[in-house]
């Protein structure tokens, strides 16, 4: 079967050394593919209440995403472009890439970025898969962002050809204009190209160098000419074309992006001229890795158009969108509509498996998978044409042939079928319909557990406003502070359910919501038949102070000190404002991205 | 230099030369071209401490140094000139706070007389904060992986650069606890332990039970039944039967494998999940008195669960209590591998040796929240050099250069043969070499000194030698700060010799500002308040970052002038706002202008930012949120009256700045006392 075949396909794996090479391949097999599954090694996850809890909103989900976005640092990411074919068997051909990357400053502008965090139980685990740092330390990819690159552009200036536009018309001054350059050019050629002077001494040689204002470019001579707008460029270089093949013109930029001069470059002959050409391109090349690195994966994933399959989305996304792409805007709405710019479609499994219902439950790729093994027949044939040869499989590349098999028997499931396909056959749905759907999973990842949770198959919606955030209880088990809270107030007799969210805080989730807000009131008013309650040590909040707990970013202590906080500071009357929203009570919640592109 | 690299940290005492670059000291004369570095990693730790205890005894100083993942966590971090030393300290703890060591380096100087020569044994020991779970992970699920680092990029990739081994520091590498964090992990087992024995008493006949809720979990716990009913049938029937006996009996699934558990028969219980187990347990609970369900420790720290038989109740409660016992011992130990390079320090500091390291109060710092009690033996022989050699030490390099000034102090290096690597002098950046080179330049300092090693017994101690004594205890904060800081007072100097870039500061007279637009520099930013309070007004526009800058007023009026100014014309939307010279800074409306104590409020913050704006706006928005609107509202208001409003805003830095020594919970005073009062801390742990 696919399991043990798939165990051992190791994935290329690419370094500075082969990235260009690697990004040719990629592309053409991105051509080829239906889908491409991404996954990525990051060197840390939230922990406590960062994580995404099942009290999260969508917007409060989305900033713990941006939380851990911005500071874990990704030390690989697995691309992995697929074809699956609904033949029976059903075939997956796929062709797995490891990237490994480093922060690493090339262009020394302090980009991309000057520091990340490190999860060292994250690190050590990591070390133990026998995850090669020095590999990735010394020989990682280094990047830059789309909005980096052109701060970094406007920093570091690089001569590089120009097209030639058809000029529209030309005024009088314009041809005086060419005229004078062309003259100069002529002049400045002549002592070049003549062969007469061939043989002068290196005085009388940089003598005329020194005369005819010309420097030299590499071993070749060249010449600047100043010029003061975009539409001088064109002029002189349309001079430059009609006086000799043998010419080569370099528009140097000036800080604020406009030209500053032209750089002409004479060369002896037409190889030589090939040869110059060839290393300016080369030249661009270079600096093209430095200013953009990995991204250049990134904007062909992007351009590609292909649906991208990933697990957790949420977290994944946020770190491409943050590292990738640009910072990471303050709320939900504005992320989605600026990555559904770069990534039209994305596919979160974790929404698939929800489609299928035992699977829900499924706390990991690996769990699923099993199941799938267990329960149901798809027999699927697995093809990995590109073998890197090297024994050691990583965890990430791993990761990313497990989502892309578990892709491959969802959709068979499903009946999933690429848009090309489509036609053929009638009652499959387009991929497109299971598209930008994420589930912040409040799964910690390393625990390979392939057990499902005992948790109740029931999934409600529950208002922000039937939640209570409660601290102060000092270090009590679940069981332990419900029957402790039953004797402290008439309110605790009706039916709610408590939920640790780390080790000081509490959330209580009430049916009524009345019950709620009328003991929220109370709370507030400090009222007497909370004596006891209070007397205990113990406080309460309501989402909105959450909300802003979230919203002003108060990552960095115990949930119960930053609530207490921000709840003394809010002022007593703390209602719920009329910005009500919905949790997922019970499951992992889930952010539908069109309606946040509707709204 | 110093500002790109790597933190160096010695403990206690410490001599301090500013910024060395590495060049091999002058008078290397025996050295030879490699030094031998033991590399240290979990599995020889414990063989190399003891080694490193004897060398350490005998030596007359020992040089140390501190590989660490990153200088400062944002470019405003960095330590400036013009900063006041309560702000620098807060910068400095902030780094240390934030970044890992990764590796430490040793080198114990010993002196021969009979060769006239120093004796070297350069040792790294690879540290890294993983391997850190041991009681957390049991106790609270939720907290236990919280342990986060922060790595500098250009840090690291200077590491890399010189052939730093990561894999091996993050697999092999030696973790540590604090000695806060091995009382706190002592206390949490020893609340475990009772309270384990405590329900291990009573949970045979009680424990909360699980109610089998679906039919998987009954049939589980049915065919559980008949195993273990197979299994103890067998083993009843043949009493005391050899291995190959009961290593031969197969069951049904093949899922018990029979193994000797104390010299009791025993199952392994391997392939369960977590609530399978508790299925299990129940079973055994119910069913069978003379199963016991054990749980032990293996080697790995992964836990080994077994189904123990034990035919009557006395074998039971002796089995009980024997593992009890073990898992005691096992966790006692674990305690103490965990405390892993703190042993080292620990040593250091019980030695009482002069400790030699350059650069870096810092690392001090970060030793300090390894070990609080580290710095405590100041008062004893234990002594750190001053940065007063600092200025000696270029003209020291001078004169090495030219030998005919005074002979080069010999330093012979002794390497272990079997497992040391060599390397070329200077070709490693590595914490063992450079702890190796800070000790030969100190050599070399002494003889310039006028220190006679060839009167010198191998027992004498270097600090309490009277020409050093002048030196010792003083720290230099950074390289720039031209003061340095003495230990055994707690107070700054000025260093003697340094060259100040900027007139001294009065930060009574300083406003931070921030904000502005992104074009503008500091030269514009002094001009255009020149243009409004006068030429001269401005002393210094310092600026911090590419969004914020210090600018320092002749006058202490002009501050709150400048304030006020400003909030005028942010209030008054008119053209004369436009017009107005200040409005090159103001324009755009986000330009915040605090005092100084407020800087030092955002720099305590533990908010990271890269950019002091953000981290700035930040820390205002969460804490002062209620009482800086207030204060702006006053302070407006008092303008429109006329009357000057200086008490308000007086009043805001310093209930922000008294609130902050609150926040704080270590400050620079607290350090010095605890250097102090180390004999007492000590004392108490003993």
């Amino acid at each position: 079967m696919a399991a043990p075949r798939a165990a051992v396909a190791s994935a290329k794996q690419v370094t500075r050394q082969n990235f260009a090479e690697a990004v040719r391949e990629l592309g053409a097999h991105l051509e080829a593919c239906d889908y491409v599954a991404v996954a990525a090694q990051k060197t840390g996850a939230p922990t406590g209440w960062r994580r995404a809890l099942p009290v999260d909103t969508a917007e409060t989900a989305y900033l713990k995403a941006k939380l851990a976005a911005e500071s874990f640092q990704p030390l690989q990411i697995a691309v992995c472009p697929f074809r699956l074919r609904s033949s029976s068997p059903s075939t997956l051909v796929a062709y797995p890439y490891n990237f490994h990357l480093f922060p690493r400053d090339e262009l020394q502008l302090g980009m991309p970025s000057y520091s990340f965090s490190c999860q060292s139980s994250y690190l050590s685990t990591m070390a133990n898969d026998g995850f090669d740092f020095n590999m990735c330390i010394y020989d990682g990819i280094s990047y830059l962002s789309r909005v980096q690159e052109s701060l970094a552009r406007q920093k570091i200036f690089t001569p590089r050809p120009q097209q030639l536009l058809p000029s529209p018309s030309t005024s009088v001054s314009d041809s005086v204009f060419v005229n004078r350059i062309k003259s100069k050019i002529l002049h400045w050629r002549k002592g070049y190209a003549d062969p007469s002077k061939k043989d002068d001494g290196t005085l009388v040689s940089s003598l005329s160098r020194l005369i005819l204002g010309g420097e030299t470019y590499g071993s070749r001579p060249s010449m600047s000419i100043d010029v003061c707008s975009d539409r001088q460029v064109q002029l002189v270089l349309e001079a430059v074309n009609h006086i000799s093949d043998d010419l080569v013109s370099l528009v140097v930029p000036h800080k604020a992006g406009a030209a500053r001069s032209v750089r002409v470059i004479f060369t002896n002959s037409k190889e030589d001229k090939n040869l110059l050409l060839m290393d300016i391109q080369k030249l661009e090349d270079e600096q093209n890795f430095k200013f953009r690195g990995f991204r250049e994966v990134i904007d062909l994933l992007s351009s590609s158009q292909k649906p991208i399959i990933s697990y957790n989305c949420l977290n994944d996304m946020t770190m491409l969108h943050t590292k990738f792409i640009a910072p990471l805007p303050p709320n939900l709405h504005e992320f989605m509509c600026s990555l559904k710019m770069v990534f039209s479609n994305v596919v979160d499994i974790n929404h698939l498996l929800r489609q299928i219902g035992p699977l829900r439950k499924a706390k990991n790729i690996q769990a699923a998978l099993s199941y799938l093994q267990r329960q149901y027949f798809v027999p699927i044939e697995i093809e990995i044409p590109q073998q890197d040869g090297t024994s050691s499989v990583t965890k990430n590349e791993q990761n990313v042939l497990r989502i892309t098999k578990l892709f491959a028997k969802l959709s068979n499931l499903l009946k999933i079928s690429p848009e090309c396909q489509l036609q053929s056959r009638e009652q499959c749905t387009a991929v497109e319909e299971y598209c930008n759907i994420f589930y912040p999973s409040c799964v910690v990842e390393g625990s390979y557990d392939a057990n499902f949770a005992i948790e109740s198959d029931t999934t409600e919606t529950v208002s922000t406003d039937n939640i209570i955030f409660l601290w102060g209880f000092r270090e009590k088990s679940v069981k332990e502070l419900k029957s402790y809270l039953i004797g402290l107030h008439q309110a605790f007799s009706e039916d709610f359910e408590v939920k640790l969210l780390d080790k000081t805080c509490s959330a209580l989730i009430f049916r009524d919501s009345n019950t709620a807000t009328q003991l929220l009131k109370e709370i507030n008013s400090e009222g007497p038949s909370l004596n006891r309650f209070f007397s205990e040590g113990l406080k309460a909040a309501g989402f909105e102070v959450y909300r802003k707990v979230c919203r002003l970013g108060l990552w960095d202590s115990d949930l119960a000190e930053v609530l207490e906080d921000v709840s003394s500071e809010l002022g007593v009357p703390t209602l719920p404002e009329c910005s009500t929203s919905q949790i997922y009570w019970n499951s992992a919640l889930m952010l539908d991205l069109k309606e946040y592109l509707e709204c | 230099m110093q500002v790109q690299g790597l933190l160096r940290a010695p403990p206690p005492r410490i001599l301090l030369y500013r910024a060395i670059s590495s060049p091999p000291p002058g008078g290397n004369g025996g050295g030879g071209g490699g030094v031998a570095v033991k590399q240290v990693t979990r599995g020889n730790m414990a063989e190399a401490l003891e080694k490193l205890r004897g060398r350490v005894r005998e030596a007359a100083f020992v040089g140390v140094d501190l590989e660490m993942s990153g200088v400062t966590s944002a470019p405003w971090r960095d330590t400036f000139e013009l900063d006041r030393a309560d702000v620098r300290y807060l910068k400095l703890r902030d780094s240390a706070e934030r970044f890992a060591a990764l590796q430490l380096g040793v080198c114990p100087f010993r002196w021969d007389p009979a060769k006239s020569a120093f004796v070297a044994h350069p040792i790294p020991f690879s540290s890294c904060r993983h391997n850190f779970y041991i009681f957390p992970r049991k106790e609270l699920p939720s907290d236990c992986s919280s342990h986060e680092f922060l790595c500098q990029t250009t840090s690291i990739d200077f590491l890399a650069k010189y052939q730093f081994d990561f894999n091996t520091c993050f697999r092999e590498g030696v973790s540590y606890l604090s000695r806060a964090q091995e009382e706190e992990a002592l206390q949490k087992f020893n609340m475990l332990y009772h309270g384990q024995t405590a329900t291990s008493s009573t949970n045979s006949e009680e424990d909360r039970d699980i109610p089998l809720k679906s039919a998987s979990d009954i049939l589980f716990t049915e065919r559980m039944k008949m195993n273990f009913k197979e299994w103890r049938d067998v083993i009843v029937s043949k009493p005391m039967v050899d291995n190959h006996l009961l290593g031969n009996i197969k069951f049904c699934a093949g899922q018990f494998q029979t193994v000797f558990f104390k010299m009791r028969p025993a199952i392994m219980l391997n392939g369960f999940s977590s609530h399978q187990l508790k299925l299990i347990q129940q079973v055994l609970r119910k069913n069978f008195r003379d199963l016991v369900f054990v749980c032990t420790f293996g080697e790995d720290d992964t836990s080994e669960k077994k189904v123990v038989y034990s035919g009557t109740d006395e074998d039971r409660i002796l089995l009980m209590k024997d593992v009890q016992e073990d898992l005691l011992k096992n966790r006692e130990e674990r305690v103490k591998s965990a405390i892993g390079i703190r042993h080292v320090i620990d040593l250091l500091s019980s030695e009482r040796k002069l400790i030699v390291g350059h650069s870096c109060f810092l690392d001090t710092r970060h030793l300090m929240s390894v070990n609080q009690a580290v710095q405590k033996l100041m008062k004893h022989k234990s002594k750190s050099l001053s940065s007063a050699f600092s200025l000696l030490c270029p003209a020291s390099y001078s004169s090495a250069e030219k030998p005919s000034s005074h002979s080069p102090v010999t330093i012979e290096v002794e390497g272990d043969e079997t497992t040391s690597s060599c390397f070329i002098s200077g070709a490693k950046h590595e914490a063992g070499y450079d702890a190796y080179m800070t000790g030969c330049i100190f050599a070399q300092l002494c003889a310039y000194l006028g220190i006679k090693f060839e009167q010198f017994s191998p027992l004498d101690n270097l600090a309490t030698n009277t020409e050093l004594q002048k030196h010792i205890n003083f720290l230099s904060p950074s390289w720039n700060s031209g003061t340095v800081i003495d230990l055994s007072t707690g107070m700054e100097r000025p260093e003697p010799g340094y060259m100040r870039r900027y007139p001294a500061a009065v930060y009574d007279n300083i406003i931070v500002i921030w904000g502005f637009p992104s074009k503008v520099r500091p030269k514009e930013i002094k001009d255009c308040i020149c243009k409004v309070f006068g030429s001269g007004s401005v002393t210094t526009v310092f600026s911090i970052d590419s969004t914020a800058a210090l600018v320092q007023f002749k006058k202490q009026e002009s501050v709150n002038d400048f304030l006020d100014l400003k909030a005028v014309l942010e209030r008054a939307d008119s053209a004369i706002s436009i017009l107005h010279p200040l409005s090159t800074i103001l324009e755009g409306g986000q330009t915040r202008a605090v005092k100084y104590d407020t800087y030092r409020d955002i720099c305590s913050s533990s908010e990271s930012k890269s950019l002091f704006a953000d981290q700035a706006e930040a820390v205002c928005a969460t804490l002062k949120n209620q009482l800086k609107e207030n204060v702006d509202d006053n302070l407006i208001s008092g303008v429109l009256d006329g009357v000057a409003l200086a008490s308000v805003t007086e009043g805001d830095g310093i209930i922000s700045g008294s609130n902050n020594q609150d926040v704080a919970d270590v400050t620079c005073h607290d350090i010095l006392d605890a250097l102090h009062d180390g004999k007492a801390l000590l004392g108490r742990r003993m």
